[in-house]
């Protein structure tokens, strides 16, 4: 069950395995070895990055939030203790900082074109239309979500893109597993709300 | 029509995952038939949901990358040298006079916060009403605010007086502080209001329903009634 017991994150590869690989990394960096740093920082950076983006909505913002939250990463994995798993801790020091933008930031949010446009990017191939038709559909539900605001955005993004339980999110968050629920609901109706228009080509 | 099954609704995602055990799912379609606004909300957060499964995870080009040997250089340096901006800053602004300029400002902004809700609350006070037509308040366990710690039945309703309310527009919650007595209160408990249900005012005496649970998130390790499913006035 989504809201079960905590696990580690599922990804790529297994869940046991990873948490596994993040206990031997986190005791050789904090033993100070900076290849271990570097895996760490590879096997969050994409995680990180796309959480960043998603919450903050504004490219020109981005740079400065990753090394901020990587600093952070990197300072505190010294004390890191194991008392949650390495992944929620570092997803928790990304949402905090993102937590904290959002509130400095005064201005509302306008989601910008190249943030859409960062997928193009990764393979120049010419798209077939099956996978031109599918990127358009990603890109219009992607401009749905970065309309909405912070908090719900970021636990659709835990929750869709990360794969995080409602367990997890809980402790990313710092909020109760019930009140995750409660704003993922809002938040999917919202979304629904907004990409209503565009049933028909969804 | 409000419906309070508020937490059946929290199954439908996992029940759209495929994750809810038997009993659940039944317990969920079997509310659907019985229920139009649930029937309606279940339809409109599956199209949600299933329009959130395709999102995918923004990956960044190198160049958007943070440098890894930036990073760990900025980590290995010492903590003064990092935090020195910030401290600077904080020495500065800790002078006698840019703290009395501070507090002068936060009394004034308190004084017209205050002015200004008394005004618009004071024509709010008759919305907070008991509506019986879409809850049986029966059911409702009536317990002292000091007696919740051993309460083990999901709805209460306890009398109290609100302060520190508290709105969170974005989550489009309310929050507030229940206590036994109006001045000086030594325990309260904390409740939290949902729906759009109208907040109540500091300094109201009312009755509040709703359920009773233990928040145990490390920085909080409370008891609270959230949600709230309705308040009501008394004299």
């Amino acid at each position: 069950m989504a809201g079960g017991g905590a696990q580690p994150i599922q990804d790529s590869s297994s869940g046991a395995v990873s948490s596994e690989l993040d206990r031997e990394r986190v005791v050789a960096a904090q033993g100070g070895d900076a290849g271990a740093f570097r895996e760490l920082y590879e096997a969050y950076r994409d995680r990180i990055y796309s959480l960043v983006v998603y919450s903050i909505g504004d490219p020109s913002q981005t740079q400065d939030v990753l090394q901020t939250v990587f600093f952070k990463i990197f300072r505190g994995l010294r004390s890191f203790r194991f008392e949650s798993s390495l992944s929620t801790w570092i997803y928790r020091i990304a949402h905090n900082e993102c937590q904290d933008h959002h509130r400095r930031r005064s201005a509302p949010h306008v989601p910008l074109e190249a943030i859409l446009g960062s997928g193009d990017e990764i393979d120049g191939r010419p798209a077939s239309d099956d996978q031109h038709a599918q990127q358009e559909r990603e890109t219009i539900i992607r401009q749905a979500l970065m309309q909405l605001p912070f908090k719900m955005r970021e636990v659709v993004v835990l929750k869709y893109v990360e794969g995080l339980s409602y367990e997890e999110m809980s402790k990313a968050l710092g909020c109760a597993p019930g009140t995750v629920a409660s704003r993922l609901n809002r938040a999917l109706a919202a979304l629904e709300e907004r990409l209503r228009p565009f049933a028909g080509l969804l | 029509m409000f419906c309070p099954h508020f937490l059946l609704r929290r199954k439908f995602v996992p029940y759209f995952e495929g994750s809810l055990g038997g009993e659940s799912v039944k317990r969920v379609e079997q509310h659907l038939v019985d229920c139009e606004p649930c029937r309606h909300l279940f339809v409109r957060l599956r199209a949600g949901h299933q329009m959130a499964q395709r999102l995918q995870r923004i990956v960044p080009v190198a160049s958007e990358s943070p440098d890894f040997a930036v990073l760990m250089a900025a980590a290995a340096a010492p903590r003064r040298e990092w935090a020195s901006g910030w401290q600077d800053w904080r020495e500065h602004l800790a002078t006698p006079r840019v703290v009395t300029v501070l507090t002068t400002l936060v009394i004034v902004q308190l004084a017209l916060l205050v002015v200004s809700n008394r005004g618009v609350l004071l024509g709010e006070r008759s919305r907070v009403a008991i509506d019986s037509s879409t809850l049986d308040l029966g059911e409702f366990r009536q317990i002292s605010i000091d007696d919740l710690k051993s309460n083990t039945q999901p709805h209460v309703a306890t009398d109290g007086y609100v302060y520190d309310v508290h709105t969170d527009a974005e989550e489009g919650t309310v929050a507030f502080k229940l206590a036994g007595s109006p001045n000086a209160p030594k325990q309260f408990v904390v409740c939290e209001i949902m729906t759009r249900m109208p907040a109540p005012r500091d300094g109201d005496h009312v009755r509040v329903y709703g359920v009773a649970r233990y928040d145990a998130q490390t920085d909080r390790k409370w008891y609270e009634v959230n949600p709230v499913l309705n308040i009501a006035s008394l004299k």
